[in-house]
């Protein structure tokens, strides 16, 4: 019977990462209707002080831009075709240092794909999408809690960093409902920008100590504010490859990379004595807790390695990986995104996959793919 | 002195270029009206208008290739009603790329300028035409060229922008540059000047050329600004589900519901997971309906179990309710060897063959609740001959939703049926 603090609910993932990113401060969320995140725009319209429609998705990033300029925390979500469009905005607002949030709930592809069918497609799109290799930090969540916790930690980064962020998710997992006792729902923290304070000098781009620049809005009374999307030095002055110039673009990476320790989250449910680990994201971690409970039922001991944070990759996964001589990485793909981005295209014998698309990955299809793999050849 | 927002840098275009002659303007007019730098944010676009960065000392924006008004109108909404300028600078390139959101803030109207500054060549690149070149303006490459440039001040106007003014180079703009920089809401001055590199060098060339003339429009209407609501809280809105009975089930259950639209097979799926929760079961339930969701199948998809649900798909269902043709249609497919199959009579015939008793139970469940109440009617049979689920269960998940009285009178029918 239900306990006193207990409040059981039946809602679904667009619903926790929308009132998650309310209270990390979001101030706008920028819509385009698009399915599958056609929930997140809805739930906006109730929760985010500002919810607009943008006719296209160009304008949103450009209007997020915008607002993040001037100290606005923008929101955004859509699915690849969109995302595609979005991308040399991205771009901008990645060299303008704009903190803010794209939700990338992906469906199943190639193009407008199916747009009522899930997938995991998407990773090496985000790997890849600024020019120059440089990462952009992305989250993923693997359950209901994790839409909570990851919607948080995204605004939080993207504020810490100065940085856009992508949470990465699934028509699965925002458009279904689930029970869920929220009691158990972790406070969030509104995020606050590091600003400039002070009188003294002030350039746009200049740092001291911390790789992200402090903050002031365009238009405030004391300073002069350049954002630039080209090669500009630390005034925020267009250059063509100046020394400080490149420095400061080298610093657009070393910002991301050195501190992903901070933002490193994963769940590792280790099995003592295992020589395969279970890999994998987002909505087929679901699946394969299951494929692990299976396993372990009938006697076959095997970890799971649930990665939270994908991007930049966590240097702690890869020393975790390497207590395992079998990796097994399942993701509803035909290709192996997070196979190749971990290792290359390059086939490694202790490194296996268990793919799929159309429809999500069963447990039993996980359980199969790793008894597979620890057969003799 | 009052400050200019433009500093003591030379300016970086070629001797006789137009944009050397709209900055100056634009400082003057800034400066007229006693504006000072940090009360201006310049957004400016790509090509050689975009250069103007290093000259200024305004707060400073420098983009992509013809988003500069979609930019600036994020910052407009960003910073509200303050009373800083905002202006957008761009080149007829630019104004050809992002005519979608030159339009969009005309429709808006929301407070900003925004300049195009139209050489009817992109001179950064080389010197092609855009959209905004006239018919009589030809590239050397291609001369047999004949295409009308848009007019952006007629379609500005018509989207309903709060000004429009065009001018060519060389009268003089100071007035223009005031009243629109005054006009509370969109106000666009489109400058036709010269490109000596690449477009025109004089002046009456531009005058012959041109497929438009100056131009005026005033169209006084309410600034836009987008509503700023105080959110509700997501889950407090959310009505907890008290745990009041116990189910026998034991393991996990997965169910299909099929119909049609309009059907209320989606609310039939949210009732019976919610029945199960309040009988202490874990659920989940999705959707499947076509993007045209007044027409077609809708399918609802829950899983009930004593355990925590992880896995959210089902493959093969454990039970199957289905009431119309199109729910079967959809769903015919996925009946496996141990799938129960709870029918609408009229489908009886068909799933016969495919389901033969004991695998099979079909009753007029329309007749018990109507269209919109059949799922229901045929979830209730179901758990009464079942017994997966106490019947209190369902009644006690009708009761929250806003037609209970409705669906209570249906459970009570199809129980006593
Ligand atoms: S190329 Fe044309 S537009 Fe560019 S600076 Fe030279 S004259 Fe001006
Ligand atoms: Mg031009």
């Amino acid at each position: 019977m239900t306990t006193v603090n207990e409040r059981m609910v039946f809602l679904d993932g667009s619903r926790l990462i929308i009132e998650a990113m309310a209270r990390s401060g979001a101030g706008a969320y920028i819509g385009y209707p698009i399915t599958p995140v056609n929930w997140l725009f809805a739930g906006a319209k109730q929760r985010i002080p500002i919810a607009l429609e943008a006719p296209d998705e160009i304008t949103a990033l450009q209007w997020a831009a915008g607002f993040s300029s001037s100290g606005v925390f923008p929101v955004t979500a859509s699915a690849f075709p969109g995302f595609a469009l979005m991308i040399e905005s991205i771009n901008m607002s990645f060299m303008m240092e704009l903190p803010m949030v794209i939700i990338l709930a992906q469906r199943l592809g190639p193009s407008t794909g199916s747009a009522t069918t899930g997938g995991q497609g998407d990773l090496l799109l985000l790997r890849g999408c600024i020019s120059g290799g440089y990462s952009l930090p992305v989250f993923c969540p693997s359950n209901l809690n994790d839409c909570w916790e990851m919607a948080a930690a995204s605004v939080h980064t993207a504020v810490n960093l100065r940085t856009p962020v992508v949470l990465l998710t699934s028509k699965e997992m925002v458009m279904t409902n689930q029970n869920m006792d929220i009691s158990g729902l972790k406070e969030i923290e509104r995020a606050e920008r590091h600003m400039h304070e002070g009188n003294g000098e002030y350039k746009t781009y200049g740092v001291n100590g911390n790789l992200a620049p402090p903050f002031l809005p365009l238009g405030n009374d004391l300073h002069q504010v350049r954002l630039n999307a080209s090669t500009h030095d630390m005034e925020g002055i267009t250059q063509k490859n100046s020394p400080e110039a490149l420095g400061n673009t080298e610093r657009l990476k070393n910002k991301i990379e050195q501190s992903v320790d901070e933002y490193t989250y994963y769940e590792h449910d280790r099995d003592e004595g295992a020589d395969t680990v279970i890999l994998t994201y987002g909505i087929s971690a679901e699946a394969a807790r299951e494929a692990v409970d299976l396993l372990r039922a009938s006697g076959e001991s095997v970890s799971l390695l649930v990665m939270k944070t994908l991007l930049p990759v966590p240097p702690r996964i890869y020393e975790l990986l390497s207590a395992y001589r079998h990796v097994v990485v399942v993701e509803e793909n035909i290709v192996g995104l997070l196979r190749e981005l971990l290792y290359g295209n390059r086939q490694h014998d202790r490194i296996h996959g268990v793919n799929k698309i159309g429809h999500m990955i069963a447990p039993r299809e996980i359980a199969e793919g790793v008894r597979q793999c620890r057969k003799p050849s | 002195m009052q400050e200019t927002i433009l500093n003591d840098l030379k300016m970086p275009y070629c001797p006789g270029c137009g944009h050397t002659v709209a900055n100056k303007s634009m400082s003057k007019a800034l400066a007229d009206m006693g504006v000072h730098p940090l009360d201006v944010i310049v957004v400016s676009d790509i090509g050689c208008t975009g250069l103007v960065d290093p000259l200024l000392t305004c707060h400073t924006i420098h983009g992509l290739h013809g988003r500069a008004v979609a930019l600036a109108m994020g910052i407009r909404m960003g910073l509200e009603h303050s009373d800083k300028k905002i202006i957008a600078l761009q080149g007829d390139g630019g104004a050809t790329i992002g005519l979608q959101h030159l339009l969009e803030a005309a429709r808006h109207n929301l407070d900003l300028t925004l300049v195009v500054q139209n050489n009817m060549v992109y001179g950064m690149t080389g010197g092609q035409t855009s959209g905004l070149s006239s018919t009589e303006f030809k590239e050397p490459d291609r001369p047999e060229s004949a295409v009308p440039g848009y007019d952006i001040c007629a379609l500005a106007q018509n989207a309903g922008a709060a000004y429009t003014a065009r001018t060519f180079i060389g009268t003089d703009t100071a007035e223009l540059w005031k009243e629109a920089l005054s006009t509370p809401g969109f106000s666009l001055i489109e400058i036709v000047e010269m490109c000596p590199a690449y477009g025109m060098r004089k002046v009456q060339e531009l005058h012959d050329t041109a497929d438009y003339e100056s131009v005026v429009t005033r169209n006084p209407r309410a600034v836009g600004l987008p509503h700023k609501a105080i959110g509700r809280s997501l889950l407090d809105g959310l009505k907890p589900i008290e745990h009041t009975c116990e189910a026998p089930l034991d393991g996990r259950l997965e169910i299909i519901v099929a119909g049609s639209a309009g059907e209320a097979i989606q609310s039939a799926g949210d009732l019976l997971s919610t029945a199960g929760i309040t009988a202490g079961l874990s659920a989940t339930k999705k959707g499947d309906y076509p993007i045209t969701i007044g027409t077609g199948f809708s399918v609802a998809e829950v899983i009930l179990s004593r355990q925590p649900i992880h896995y959210t798909g089902i493959d093969c269902p454990d039970i199957m309710i289905v009431i119309s043709q199109d729910g079967l249609d959809k769903v015919r497919s996925r009946i496996g060897e141990h799938t129960l199959v709870i029918a609408d009579a009229k489908l009886g015939p068909e799933l016969e063959e495919l389901a033969g008793p004991p695998n099979l139970v079909t009753r007029d469940f329309r007749k018990t609740g109507g269209s919109k109440g059949a799922a229901l009617a045929a979830i209730a049979h179901w758990l009464q001959d079942n017994g997966f689920l106490p019947i209190e269960a369902l009644v006690e998940a009708a009761s929250r939703h806003k037609h209970g009285d409705k669906m209570k009178v249906i459970i009570d029918k199809a129980v006593a049926a």
